[in-house]
């Protein structure tokens, strides 16, 4: 039953694979550049922006298509509605990792306040769960989906000890602010991508089950 | 692989080509079965048509009881009288009785000159038919007649005639051919047909209703209706032995008269244009049943469901919608029946319809005689004038037939409205 | 949904054709003033559930019913009930649009006339033409056939017809399904101006008109071993197309059924 529709939806599911994997790449690639203050592999990260947003144009079109020629009800009508909100979240993320790349373009000659430990295994960490929680989307894997925002609690203490560990730095040497701040502002952009990977898990659950609600781990807002 | 499906389907498609023209010619030959079977129905008709007109025209010998000549008056031939005249060879020639009679029926002064020539020639010179010939005779060879006549039958009258003359139509049943005509025929067919469609056309829309919209399928009315198509097919001198039993014998005091004090007791019978009427319904009943059920069926079961929804009866849903739909069949259907009834000899035959009746039916209670009745009557007899005279009446009863039937086409058709 | 707000209840309803059993074991309370749309494959027995509600079944010899169907608070096949006033107060519109082979003007008028209304039937054949959105189109050609009309005219001529009776509730068997989409949308559109005054229940073949013009969606399906018809999920439309809770559904409404 309904071949045509379920090859389009199938098309659809991998068109947002190979845009998740672009992410991917993006994240760690553009914290890798950082760590070595490469700008050339920095603006390499821009060019691949350019092409994420593309590839998000073309799913979103081919969404609104398969909704206009096929009248997708119910679960079909959850999974594409959650397709367009998914590749938009991607988006997001991918302008988190472009965010990075900025900043390290901007800091020009500028050293890094300190070696990079813990923001590189921020961001492995989110590119990880960026990577599970996409492949319980494809597999509307709905137990998988829920178990992985748990793993943001992680990621936020990450988070706390690079401010901590920075905030030491401006509280010996007040010059050091601007660098510093370069730094949480990195760290800033990669909890906000483990953030949206939350999104991500919801609109799973929301496929799979028709419920929409929100998963939390633990109340980020006290965390912070 | 795809190149050896390919050119099997070729293969198989050609197949179907190579037997095209035996389809073809076995479609030709069916074109022609049919063609030729509505030409033999239309020759058939056309040899019916032919052979009645044959009859109903051509030569005769008359022969004069009394030679006209004698009648004439100071030289003056008996066909160049004048009325005044004419009126009084019959003061003289008749009884006294006669012409008193004559002049009850109808004054003299009123009649026409023709007219009262009409009453001299029948009365006074009374022609007698010696010999016909039919129409194409008359024509192919006229004067081989012309002379054998004139040898066989010398001081008689060879004329060429048409049987089927208004007066023929006008005059009513007489013993002499000459003066014979079908005006009583004509009478008491219309009135028996009359009663006929009085009496089975509301009962045979009604059973049709009753049976289409009211009854229930159940086996009793399964047996009704399966029999109700088997009454159609019974032969209708059954039908006259059945009126002959119930209308002329066992409602005898109904059908007579009697019980309403119309006639008199003591001669009447049930030998009626009533009985006749009620015999021939029956006749006709089954078949208005059916061709009424079947103009009730086909009335879309839609505007039936449209009527109930908005809270009709089922009575409003038959009287507003079924019937005014199914009433063009239904008239069809009766038009069909009554032409059958027109032309049944059989069952009034059986009934009791006379056939030496001079008087016209004034009413159900009558005796009577139809056309069919007459023309049976003529034709069973052994001389030839008889048989022309049947070929007229024949022609007669075709056009009454045509008649109605119109008639009742343009009823039908004023019923079928424009919606 | 309260029981005040229910025009119509069922209770346990079962619909047999002699001894088939078409539909079974129905509970459902039809909401007021709300468009209830009843969907399921065919043969499901959307169509008889239908015209359980207006004792249009009956019209079918040997059919008869299980349990109860009331309306307003009254069971329908009660003894008592005469089916007549009951297709009076609960008015019907057909798959095919049939109107009577009369003038547009009679079609409206006749079953008001039938019923004995005395008022001034002009004002009624215009009002109802006018609820049926149809007025403009034909105000100048009352005298002509209904047959005249297009199908979508006839279709809104029938429910012209069936509003001039003033009914509570008007039932519609398909009643776009042999129309062009155009005439489609007409009908849905007029559907939503109707539901301010009446409480309608839709049959449809067609999910995606169910989904544009009703409140409530009835799906219904063949189950058990008796394969007979019945309501497997009945809820507010916006649920039954996005998140249903029976699967079945879902597999109907996503065109995976069977």
């Amino acid at each position: 039953m309904r071949k045509t529709f379920e090859t389009e939806i199938q098309q659809l599911k991998d068109e947002l694979l190979v845009l998740g994997s672009m992410v991917e790449q993006q994240i760690v690639g553009s914290v890798e550049a950082l760590k070595k203050r490469d700008i050339d592999a920095s603006r390499r990260i821009y060019e691949i922006d350019l092409q994420v947003n593309a590839r998000r144009y073309a799913i979103e079109e081919q969404v609104m298509v398969a909704i206009a020629t096929q009248q997708p009800m119910a679960h079909d009508l959850r999974l594409l509605a959650s397709i367009l909100e998914v590749s938009g979240e991607l988006e997001r993320m991918g302008d988190y990792a472009k965010g990075i790349a900025t900043i390290n373009i901007r800091m020009g000659e500028q050293p890094l306040l300190k070696p990079l430990i813990d923001i590189p295994r921020m961001a492995q960490k989110g590119a990880d769960m960026l990577h599970r929680a996409l492949t319980a989307f494809i597999n509307e894997d709905a137990d998988a989906a829920r178990a992985i925002p748990l793993e943001d609690d992680e990621v936020d203490n990450l988070y706390t000890q690079v401010y901590h560990e920075l905030m030491m730095f401006v509280i010996q040497d007040a010059k050091t602010i601007e660098r510093a701040n370069w730094l949480l502002w990195v760290a800033h952009n990669l909890e906000r991508v483990a953030d949206r990977v939350t999104n991500i898990c919801e609109r799973t659950v929301f496929i799979a089950t028709g419920e929409m609600k929100e998963i939390r781990a633990t109340d980020d807002e006290n965390s912070k | 692989m795809k190149n050896t499906e390919n050119r099997k389907k070729r293969t198989e498609s050609s197949s179907l080509l190579s037997n095209l023209p035996s389809r073809n010619r076995a479609g030709r030959t069916w074109q022609l079965v049919f063609l030729s079977s509505t030409v033999i129905g239309i020759l058939a008709l056309t040899a019916l048509l032919l052979n009645i007109l044959d009859s109903s025209f051509g030569f005769v010998v008359l022969h004069a009881k009394t030679d006209p000549a004698t009648f004439a008056v100071d030289g003056v031939a008996l066909e160049d009288q004048t009325k005044g005249q004419l009126v009084s060879l019959l003061q003289n020639e008749l009884s006294r009785g006669a012409y008193n009679k004559l002049e009850n029926e109808k004054p003299f002064a009123d009649r026409s000159r023709a007219e009262v020539y009409g009453i001299v020639i029948e009365r006074l010179v009374k022609y007698d038919v010696q010999e016909t010939w039919s129409l194409w005779q008359s024509v192919t060879r006229s004067g081989e007649i012309r002379t054998y006549a004139a040898g066989q039958y010398p001081g008689d009258k060879l004329i060429f005639i048409s049987w089927l003359t208004t007066d023929f139509v006008s005059r009513p049943q007489s013993s002499e051919a000459v003066t014979a005509g079908i005006r009583t025929a004509i009478f008491g067919s219309l009135w028996t047909i009359f009663i006929t469609i009085l009496f089975a056309f509301p009962m045979g829309v009604g059973a049709a209703i009753y049976l289409e919209e009211y009854a229930a399928d159940n086996w009793l009315n399964r047996l009704i209706r399966t029999n109700i198509n088997n009454l159609a097919g019974v032969p209708s001198i059954i039908y006259g032995i059945l009126g002959l039993a119930i209308f002329v014998r066992l409602m005898e005091k109904m059908t007579s008269g009697a019980l309403f004090g119309l006639v008199d007791p003591t001669t009447a019978n049930g030998r009626t244009i009533l009985s006749a009427g009620l015999t021939l319904g029956l006749l006709v009943l089954p078949v208005i049943i059916i061709n009424s059920q079947e103009a009730i069926r086909s009335v879309p079961q839609s505007l039936r469901k449209a009527s109930y929804g908005l809270g009709a009866t089922k009575w409003q849903t038959v009287w507003f919608h079924v019937l005014p739909n199914a009433i063009p069949g239904i008239l069809t259907g009766t038009i069909l029946a009554v032409s059958r009834a027109i032309g049944e000899t059989a069952p009034l035959v059986v009934i009791g319809a006379s056939t030496a009746i001079s008087i016209d039916p004034s009413g159900p209670f009558s005796k009577f005689t139809t056309l069919p009745i007459q023309i049976y009557q003529w034709t069973a007899r052994p001389q030839a004038e008889w048989r022309h005279l049947a070929a007229s009446a024949i022609v007669v009863l075709l056009a009454m037939l045509l008649s109605l039937n119109a008639a009742a086409i343009v009823l039908r058709n004023r019923f079928a409205r424009k919606y | 949904m309260t029981e005040t707000n229910s025009v119509f209840e069922t209770r346990s309803l079962s619909i047999f054709y002699g001894n088939f059993m078409a539909v079974t074991d129905v509970n459902i309370n039809i909401p007021r003033h709300k468009i209830t749309a009843i969907i399921g494959p065919s043969g499901c027995g959307k169509s008889t559930l239908l015209r359980a509600f207006n004792r249009m079944n009956e019209l079918v010899p040997d059919t008869h019913i299980h349990g109860e169907v009331l309306f307003e608070g009254q069971n329908l096949y009660e003894k008592n009930v005469d089916p007549v006033e009951v297709r009076y107060r609960i008015g019907m519109v057909f798959q095919k649009a049939n109107p009577f082979p009369k003038s547009i003007y009679e079609n409206v008028a006749w079953a008001a006339r039938i019923h004995g209304f005395k008022g001034d039937m002009d004002e009624l054949v215009e009002s109802s033409l006018r609820q049926a959105a149809l007025w403009d189109e034909v105000k100048d050609i009352l005298k002509q056939s209904g047959l005249s009309l297009s199908g979508g005219q006839q279709q809104r001529l029938c429910i012209a017809r069936a509003i001039a009776v003033k009914p509570e509730v008007i039932l519609m068997d398909e009643p776009a399904s042999a129309l062009d989409p155009i005439a489609t949308l007409k009908i849905e559109e007029l559907m939503q101006e109707l539901k301010q005054k009446y409480t309608i229940v839709i049959v449809t073949h067609n999910m995606q008109q169910a989904a544009r013009v009703s409140d409530y969606t009835a799906m219904m399906m063949l189950t058990g071993e008796t394969r007979a018809g019945t309501v497997i999920e009945f809820e507010a439309t916006n649920k039954i197309f996005t998140r249903p809770s029976d699967k079945r559904t879902e597999d109907y409404v996503t065109g995976r059924f069977g």
